[in-house]
């Protein structure tokens, strides 16, 4: 079982979206980054998608600072091909952030993405 | 028309004091900014860590800082300043954060961000009045954002309920938000109607989240002897594993990056002076609603707006300050509040010092009591969110009143035709900015078309 951590002000709404998807085993969690630092540590989580008006820092908030940006990304406003989530996942990325008006671009291929690891 | 359509004439008409009130604290911000100790993007502050601690460079972090704050200056911060003649935090300091990082030397930081706060002053009354004489006034068309700002904004906390609890409790807070905009028209017309729901919806939405919070922390305690209860709220769930323990990174991170902000509490105190004062000034509103509410002159409900807006952002600036070592240009937006409403300039110096001096010490203290509150987190993450969706129909409406207001048929044809064309295009420009900037151009567009004989202005 995958368990992706959604956060940041877009949070219901990204959750929404896997949801919709409904991947099999994948589960999704609504949460924020100040619990997700300790969730992914303990291993008891294994992604976290952040969301925020620039698709940047604000989205992963303390998840940075805390988790190292070795496993942080943040496309900001961009929208990210297949081969790019790809390459981001083999380089260990597990933390995510995007702009709140491109969820439904990224979103859904992120999960995917993730998806397609298990 | 209602009385909430303004009744700004011109506008950013400074006087002396206020152009060198400016001019000084954008040098001081730029200053700041460059010695990494506070940036005004909230999205740039967790950033600041691996440059504080020399793992990125300054030009990185300066291209960070730009891309971060391009479409808030000209596509909020901008148009917002010239519909409402009142300035802005997007316009005065995302660029002060870009120029401070910008700049190689320290000596460099203060005089570009002290020009570009002379810009400012001087340059936006200029475009003021040259975009006033157009046969096509577009600012004065940009006035009509006013009314759906104001009156959507007021519905933010209603949404927030909603996306954390529920349908239920979110069309009840509508329901009694309704009815105190309905009362409060009826008995104080005087007052902005909105400022009373505004109140009554914040305050529901932070009972029902320390309520939830004190329920869960009673349920973990009852639940010590079996395994953490599946039921409850999502956020519980995730909630649940945090190790008692403060010996974590977490805290460690959060002491360290508390400290080096203490350590230079007199800048802070300089800072924080500033920013009161121009508050104070009444030239300057500090949230997205307020610059109208401050050109209109009503200073107690504009305190009000940036009150409950603050409780949104206090756990954002709270938490990305201790995890980056670098703390809010403005702090936690407190200071807005208290420099509209205090009588005078000195006494505003010297509350936005203290003000900013309890916020620095306190941080350390926030942080901690911000981990104990998941729920409170949580509705600040809500809140922001509600804050960004009213004002994107907010603005969209608004922009598109504006365009009918230029041009009838032709200017919502262009206008809105460039919006769809944006969102077409993926979204090109961040879809807040997208409207304004819409109505800018078609502003523009329409004057070339009087040029050319092809359309008559209309007379209001």
């Amino acid at each position: 079982m995958t368990t992706i951590l959604t956060g940041g002000i877009g949070k219901t709404a990204v959750a929404d979206a896997v949801r919709r998807l409904a991947p099999a085993g994948v589960e999704v969690v609504v949460s924020n980054d100040m619990d997700a630092v300790a969730l992914l540590q303990a291993g008891r989580a294994d992604y976290f998608l952040g969301t925020c008006q620039t698709g940047a820092g604000a989205s992963l908030g303390v998840l940075v600072g805390l988790m190292g940006s070795a496993t942080c990304h943040t496309f900001g406003r961009s929208v990210p091909s297949e081969d790019e989530i790809g390459a981001l996942l083999d380089q260990g990325k597990r933390v995510f952030g995007f702009a709140v008006d491109q969820i439904d671009a990224i979103a859904p291929a992120l999960v995917v993405a993730i998806a397609s690891r298990d | 028309m209602s009385s909430t359509v303004l009744a700004v004439s011109t506008g950013l008409d400074f006087t002396f004091a206020q152009q060198l009130t400016v001019v000084v604290l954008c040098a001081l911000t730029a200053f700041l900014a460059h010695l990494a100790l506070a940036v005004f993007n909230d999205g740039v502050r967790p950033f600041m860590l691996d440059f504080v601690q020399g793992r990125t460079t300054r030009s990185a972090t300066t291209a960070v800082s730009f891309g971060l704050s391009a479409g808030f200056i000209f596509g909020l911060g901008a148009p917002m300043a010239l519909s409402s003649g009142v300035l802005n935090p997007w316009l005065l300091f995302l660029p002060t954060d870009i120029l401070g990082l910008l700049a190689p030397k320290k000596w460099l930081a203060p005089l570009l961000g002290g020009a570009w706060g002379g810009v400012v002053v001087f340059g936006l009354n200029r475009a003021n009045s040259l975009a006033h004489d157009l046969p096509v006034d577009f600012l004065t068309a940009l006035q009509q954002m006013a009314t759906p700002i104001l009156f959507l904004f007021a519905l933010f906390p209603v949404l927030a309920i909603t996306k954390q609890f529920g349908r239920l409790l979110g069309g009840l807070a509508g329901v009694v938000e309704l009815a105190l905009v309905v009362l409060t028209m009826k008995v104080w017309p005087d007052v902005f109607a909105g400022a009373p729901a505004m109140a009554v919806g914040v305050l529901l939405l932070i009972g029902f989240a320390v309520a939830r919070d004190v329920r869960q922390r009673r349920a973990a305690e009852r639940a010590v002897v079996g395994a953490v209860p599946s039921a409850g709220g999502e956020a519980s769930t995730a909630t649940a594993g945090r190790p008692p323990g403060d010996a974590d990174p977490m805290a460690s991170l959060f002491g360290t990056s508390a400290a080096r902000l203490r350590r230079h509490l007199p800048l802070f105190m300089v800072l924080g002076a500033g920013v009161c004062l121009l508050c104070q000034l009444h030239v300057f509103g500090g949230g997205e609603a307020t610059s109208f509410l401050v050109a209109k002159g009503q200073y107690a409900e504009a305190a009000q707006v940036d009150f409950y807006r603050a409780l949104g952002f206090i756990p954002l600036i709270a938490t990305t300050a201790l995890a980056s070592g670098a703390y809010g240009i403005v702090g936690f937006t407190l200071v807005y509040p208290i420099g509209y409403l205090l009588p005078s300039p000195w006494l505003a110096l010297v509350c936005g010092a203290l003000v900013f001096a309890v916020e620095v010490l306190a941080l350390s203290w926030i942080g901690k009591a911000l981990g104990r509150l998941p729920s409170v987190r949580d509705a600040s993450e809500h809140l922001r969110g509600a804050i960004g969706d009213t004002l994107h129909l907010a603005i969209l409406f608004g922009s598109l009143m504006a365009a009918h207001a230029m041009g009838g048929g032709l200017g919502i044809f262009i206008a809105g035709g460039l919006y769809l064309l944006n969102e077409a295009m993926g979204r090109v420009v961040v879809r807040m900015a997208a409207a304004p900037a819409a109505v800018v151009v078609t502003g523009i567009v329409l004057n070339v078309l009087h040029w050319l004989h092809l359309f008559t202005p209309i007379k209001t």
